[in-house]
């Protein structure tokens, strides 16, 4: 786990204020119906990059706004955004 | 016992007295003392046993390097006496002794040493197998340490986690100048330091510094510009105990006299981190080194100078360092006799020093060492030798200061992917290659200079300072050119003992293992040091690194014939400090939740329960199963706190679209004053909470969740809106209003005698209303079948819950009004066939297969709606769980909830179920597998225990009532 987490509202804070929201993987890419295949890959299949990610965080005893961060996994912090990758 | 040698530099307090007791006898020691140095002045000289021949040790280095000075304070085990603050009323105890620490009698077991090498209970006793228990038991009572306190954890313990810019960790000079470097910029410090005060080695030494004034008034001067300095927070008594990714570190403050917590865990997030541990003496290993009397030389500087005490009458030195020849003339000046003053080296120290001691008649060996001592309860005689032991003298002392030289301390840096290299000129393990963002600074970098040390903590804090944003090139390429000329010349002293067998020169103090041990160990092929450590046990013990860190490596080298080069530390792991396992745990806060009407309910004989966060009624009175308060909701009107649940106002142009996507309804067409039931899946498309959806009007909706969802439901909205740019405003009135539900026959009298407005028909026919009592509250009325065909619920801002309650009461004691709690509500809304999310349904129960399909709106498209493509595809599956109702075929035989349905396996489980006094029957819910699911099958309900059987019931679908 990384130390901290900087909240676009409240700065830099202690990660244990924030829930973890998953790498970004932009909107559900169905409507009301999908195949089954579609389901399983939005619901269960994730990338899980070795190195920078851009990753959802929510500030759960902060602010309460959900917002997108990188984080080098590997090194376990927040890392600047990655060039030529999705906002 | 409180006669302490006047000096300038003392941190005691000789005027004030401290008591305290030591195995049951009433002591005494002054304020500013730790427990040790109490005990040391107080005449104690045998501190502890050893762990596993139970030798007699005392006190030896005033940090809590080693296990020797761990004792029983008030009934917590294995607490360092070194550098636990004495207290008013302290309890101390020795532990690991049978008998006294003078008179241990399992110090037999250090005539047995031949008998257990390493690992020796593997070898020797597991053969014949049945014998390994009453061994294991004999062996586990000999050695170990303290004595778990088994009616729990006394004491007060805390967290505390901060933030900062920079975090330095040594507050002695290099970390003090660092922190200024720091702080002078405005960026937030925060500083630890394991002692009870800053200033680290200038503390005590009466000397003349370069600035004109003696290293202690220079020490002092430093730490009152720190601990006054806005911007840096100072911790003293703080362990650092781990270093983790992105500057994360761990530390365990001891709490000082005074203070509210005995321990407390601290967690820092820093930007930069400083480390400036300094060094500390390298052991010197001779036959017999553990004996009480024999202590570092910092340690008797310190005694005499901090704690005003002469540590010996009669000492002899064996050092390598000019501090610690320095520490000779202090302590001789201060009235200690000297016989002699051994020094390690051969050559390179300083001559003002040479010329001193010489001035005060005491010899000085060069190149000798002490080889041994003698003497069995305390030092009696020491041999000193040359390097090769070819001569030998044997002097007579009662004090033997023994130290082989300085050493860096590593164990922080040893935590970081920090690569070491071993610097020939210093003889230290210096870091060449540090992580970004963390420094190194002081002596551990091996600097002699007091100048150089301040100004390499300068050096690093401004580094650390320019991660942070600021732009301090131009100050630090000058201090690093000036440092770079200013490199010392100290004669290195990289040898720790003189030759010889080593039965009895111990490595590790906290393990017992000695130098022949470590030649054994690498007989048995175990001769890495990480290798040799695990299987000697050198440095598992409680100090870690503290004291076998510095030597092991060394003797490993020596044993195998390396060259110093090869050295390699051995690993150290988080915690670098025992810990308390209290202050892991920290406090147990029970932090729960009350509604505005605790107070009225208490006053009407509630039994409350934890509910969540919450606390809820479950009865009033007497009667756990609430019998009374049920049947008077069917015969009259009954009144409930249901302030719990979670309270929503969401406005704005996208409003709906918000909540067209989480409710699987069609809310589309929802018109003011209607009231709408509906429910909320996961992506699985399980049932996640359900709720009534009112529109005030406009943009402007209001909505209800169950109480345990209230708190994720901001969350859950602004997660599956993430990416749309909606807008709307979602506002948690959850703790803000308060609710109350009225239910039964008379609820609409009750309703009309309390409510403003007229209330016709028409008023009755609506969903939602937002009225005013005749006392003029506002209030929302919401139309609720929960429990009973006439049910309203009553909200109100939480100031004026209590009114409501009491207006409606007031008005509903001509019909029987009475209260009821979750107990009753429980069967009530049994009897009517509802379910509870969470009691009757799982996170693999979709909405179909709890029979709430009728709430999803196949229609409604373009949402996006959570869950519904999930719906779709689990509609026809054959082989899911269905929740249904049943009757138990003997009316007076109530299953317990959990029990399992069974024909020739198991078949599902009941998940409620209540005796209904209405209905004279046990009526309950249960998820079966489908094809048990139809109207009318006969189910099996197994019972377990002593008198198993199987319950006939039957499928009943729909209200029971």
């Amino acid at each position: 786990m990384s130390a901290t987490i900087t909240c676009p509202i409240c700065g830099r804070r202690s990660i244990y204020e924030f829930r973890f929201g998953g790498e970004n993987r932009g909107p559900r890419p169905f409507d009301d119906q999908a195949t089954a295949q579609q389901w399983y890959a939005y619901v269960h299949l994730r990338t899980n990059a070795a190195g920078p990610q851009q990753e959802w965080w929510y500030h759960r005893d902060g602010c309460g706004t959900w917002f997108t961060t990188w984080r080098d996994v590997t090194l376990d912090c927040e890392v600047e955004a990655k060039e030529g990758k999705n906002e | 016992m409180n006669d302490r040698l006047p000096g300038p530099a003392l941190r005691v307090n000789p005027e004030k007295t401290i008591h305290f007791s030591y195995r049951g006898r009433p002591m005494q020691g002054v304020a500013g003392d730790t427990v040790a140095t109490a005990l040391y002045a107080s005449g104690v000289r045998i501190f502890s046993r050893s762990f596993k021949y139970h030798r007699a040790r005392g006190l030896y280095s005033l940090d809590g390097q080693s296990s020797t000075c761990m004792m029983e304070i008030d009934g917590i085990p294995n607490i360092k006496a070194e550098i636990t603050s004495l207290r008013e009323g302290m309890a101390v105890r020795p532990q690991n002794v049978l008998g006294s620490p003078q008179r241990d009698l399992l110090a037999v077991a250090q005539w047995l040493d031949w008998a257990m090498p390493p690992g020796f209970y593997y070898k020797l006793f597991h053969k014949p197998w049945f014998l390994w228990p009453i061994f294991s038991k004999m062996i586990r009572r000999a050695a170990g340490l303290g004595r778990l306190n088994e009616e729990g954890h006394p004491g007060n313990f805390e967290n505390l986690f901060l933030n900062c810019d920079v975090c330095i960790v040594g507050g002695g000079p290099a970390g003090l100048q660092a922190a200024l470097a720091v702080a002078e910029l405005d960026l937030r410090v925060v500083l630890l330091e394991t002692r009870s005060h800053l200033g680290g080695f200038y503390d005590w030494r009466v000397v003349r510094s370069a600035w004109g004034q003696p290293f202690w008034a220079r020490g002092r001067e430093l730490e009152n510009t720190v601990v006054q300095h806005p911007a840096i927070r100072v911790f003293k008594q703080t362990h650092l105990t781990g270093i983790f990714a992105d500057n994360l570190l761990s530390a365990v403050q001891t709490g000082q006299p005074g203070e509210v917590f005995d321990e407390r865990y601290m967690e820092i997030r820093a930007g930069s981190v400083v480390v400036a541990t300094g060094s500390a003496e390298r052991p010197l290993v001779f036959e017999n080194n553990d004996r009480p009397g024999i202590m570092q030389c910092g340690c008797a500087h310190r005694l005499a100078r901090t704690y005003g005490l002469l540590p010996g009458n009669r000492a002899v030195l064996s050092v390598g360092h000019d501090l610690m020849l320095e520490a000779a003339i202090d302590l001789a000046d201060m009235g200690l006799e000297i016989a002699v003053v051994a020094d390690a080296r051969s050559t390179g120290q300083d001559e003002s020093l040479v010329d001193a001691l010489a001035q005060r008649n005491i010899p000085l060996l060069k190149g000798w060492l002490a080889a041994e001592a003698r003497g069995k309860k305390g030092v009696k005689r020491v041999l000193l030798t040359n390097r090769m032991r070819e001569e030998s003298r044997l002097f007579q002392c009662d004090l033997l200061i023994a130290s082989a030289g300085r050493a860096p301390v590593l164990d922080p840096l040893l935590m970081t992917r920090t690569r070491f290299e071993l610097d020939r000129q210093t003889g230290f393990m210096l870091p060449v290659q540090l992580p970004s963002r963390l420094y190194a600074a002081g002596r551990m970098l091996g600097w002699d200079d007091a100048q150089a040390i301040e100004d390499s903590g300068r050096l690093a804090g401004l580094k650390a300072a320019a991660d942070c944003g600021f732009a301090l090139s131009d100050f630090i390429k000058p201090l690093e050119k000036s440092l770079q000329g200013r490199f010392q010349f100290r004669a290195r002293q990289m040898m720790s003992r003189a030759p010889g067998p080593g039965h009895k020169s111990f490595i590790c103090f906290d393990e017992d293992v000695s130098v022949a041990d470590i030649h054994r160990v690498v007989a048995e092929g175990f001769d890495s040091v990480e290798l040799c450590k695990r299987y000697s046990t050198a440095g598992m013990g409680p100090s870690q690194s503290g004291i076998p860190g510095q030597n092991l490596p060394l003797a490993l080298a020596e044993c195998r014939g390396h060259t110093l080069e090869s050295l390699r530390p051995a690993k150290v792991r988080s915690p670098l400090r025992p810990t308390l396992l209290g202050t892991l745990a920290g406090k147990h806060y029970q932090l729960v939740k009350q509604t505005p009407l605790r107070k009225i309910q208490q006053q009407l004989g509630a039994s409350f329960v934890r509910a969540g966060q919450w606390e809820r009624v479950q009865y009033f009175g007497n009667d756990p199963t609430a019998r009374e308060e049920i049947a008077n909701v069917h015969a009259n009107v009954g009144l409930m706190d249901v302030s719990t649940l979670g309270k929503f106002r969401i406005v704005g142009k996208d409003a709906l679209a918000v909540l067209q996507r989480m409710y699987v309804s069609d809310l589309s067409r929802l018109i003011p004053g209607q009231l709408k039931y509906s429910a909320m899946c996961n992506e699985d498309g399980c049932l996640i909470d359900d709720g009534m959806i009112t529109c005030r009007g406009g943009d402007d909706y209001y909505f209800t969740t169950t109480s345990a969802r209230a708190r994720d439901t901001m969350e859950w909205f602004g997660y599956h809106s993430r990416f749309e740019d909606w807008d709307y405003h979602i506002v948690n009135l959850t703790d803000g209003w308060g609710a109350v539900s009225l239910a039964g026959p008379a609820a609409r009298q009750v309703l009309s005698r309390v409510v403003k407005d007229d209330v016709g028909n028409d008023f009755y026919s609506k969903g939602y209303v937002e009225t005013q009592l005749k006392n003029g509250i506002a209030v929302r009325l919401l139309r609720v079948g929960f429990v009973a065909d006439q049910g309203w619920e009553i909200h109100a801002p939480a100031s004026a819950t209590a009114a409501v309650w009491n207006a409606l009461w007031d008005a509903g004691q001509d019909f029987g009004i009475q209260p009821f709690g979750l107990e009753a509500q429980n069967v009530l809304r049994l009897e009517r066939g509802h379910i509870i999310i969470g009691e009757d349904t799982e996170l693999r129960t979709t909405l179909l297969d709890l029979g709430l399909g009728f709430l999803w709106d196949r229609n409604k498209k373009g949402f996006k709606t959570v869950g519904v493509a999930a719906l779709h595809q689990t509609e026809n599956q054959p082989d899911r769980m269905k929740l249904i109702g049943f009757k138990m075929n003997d009316p007076s035989q109530t299953p317990p909830g959990g029990a399992i349905i069974v024909d020739t396996q198991v078949r599902g489980y009941v998940t409620s179920v209540r005796y209904s006094q209405a209905l004279k029957q046990s009526i309950g819910l249960a998820l079966v597998e489908a094809p048990l699911a139809r109207d009318g099958t006969l189910l099996e309900i197994f019972i377990g225990g002593p008198d198993r059987r199987r319950l006939g019931a039957k499928v009943q679908r729909g209200p029971f009532y």
